[in-house]
């Protein structure tokens, strides 16, 4: 019924619910939360909600971690830097 | 040492990248539902080394600049860095995804050039918003109105992904889920090896290497 509704948005791409929950479940998939992978039928508002906030701990990771690297880089010479680059390829 | 060590980087990171090509290529080739599942591990082997590579030019880069210019604050480098870091990112994804592009297209273009049209801006697109969105439910009838304001929000957060149709936000969102993710195991590692190898050389143990270097 709601393909059947998307025919007036000019049909380019007929979305269907199943579509929708699939790429809901695999975003759900990549969440840290275990509580959440636990059930199968998380609501999608909540896996978004967990999302959004998952982002924003991401990106406020990523500017801790470049501010700590900024640090790390003034006293370091660019040998030190190739070899910390290599050494951490090796790990 | 050093020499060497520098020319043999960016050879292998030539090499790795034929490699890469090759695999991306033969993936291109099948179906697109080979090259779907070929996605979400590429976020975890071989792009991890590529994006190894321009993190190092960034790197060097930056403590070059850092160094001779002693650019204001450690905030102003550690933004520079994340900055930088995130172009990487976006360059490692070729261009496939929104996000990517957006990220690319906003350090092209003058940057306050773009917030100054961006500030103005917000005065039309939301009426436009309001009617797409709408237009879009009914249209899908897909998205309920309390996921229509989650789904916007992650279209805010994500770069460059506001106006994009529900399924589309999924795809790029995961994708910059993963490429976040990435983004910061690579960091990290860097960040341990670098805190670790400063302190063997504060330590004083590898004074034969630091010579051999010079």
């Amino acid at each position: 019924m709601s393909s059947r509704r998307s025919r007036s948005s000019g049909g380019a791409s007929r979305i269907s619910d199943e579509q929708i929950s699939d790429l809901v479940a695999k975003l759900q998939a990549l969440l840290p939360e275990a509580r959440l992978r636990s059930n199968d039928r998380v609501p999608s508002a909540r896996v978004l909600q967990e999302t959004c906030s998952y982002i924003r701990s991401l990106q406020r990771e990523v500017d801790d971690l470049s501010d700590r690297l900024s640090e790390l880089l003034a006293t370091a010479d660019v040998s030190t830097a190739q070899a910390a680059v290599i050494r951490s390829l090796l790990m | 040492m050093a020499s060497t060590s520098s020319s043999t980087t960016p050879a292998a990171a030539e090499v790795e990248e034929r490699g890469r090509k090759r695999k991306r290529a033969d993936g291109a080739g099948s179906t697109a539902a080979g090259g779907a599942e070929a996605q979400p591990s590429k976020w975890r082997t071989r792009r991890e080394h590529e994006i190894y590579s321009s993190k190092l030019l960034e790197a060097i880069r930056l403590v070059r600049a850092g160094s001779s210019s002693s650019s204001g604050s450690g905030a102003t480098r550690g933004r520079a860095v994340r900055e930088a870091a995130d172009r990487a990112l976006a360059v490692a994804a070729r261009g496939r995804t929104h996000w990517s592009r957006a990220i690319l297209a906003s350090r092209r273009r003058r940057f306050q050039a773009v917030r100054r049209a961006r500030l103005r801006a917000p005065a039309t697109p939301p009426s436009r918003h309001n009617a797409a969105a709408s237009a879009a439910a009914t249209g899908q009838g897909s998205s309920a109105p309390p996921l229509a304001e989650k789904a916007r929000m992650l279209g805010w957060l994500v770069p460059g992904c506001r106006r994009l149709s529900f399924p589309t936000l999924l795809e790029e969102t995961t994708d910059y889920i993963e490429a976040l993710q990435m983004q910061v195991r690579t960091m990290a590692a860097l960040a341990e090896a670098l805190s670790a190898i400063s302190a063997n050389s504060s330590s004083g143990g590898a004074g034969s290497s630091n010579s051999s270097a010079a």
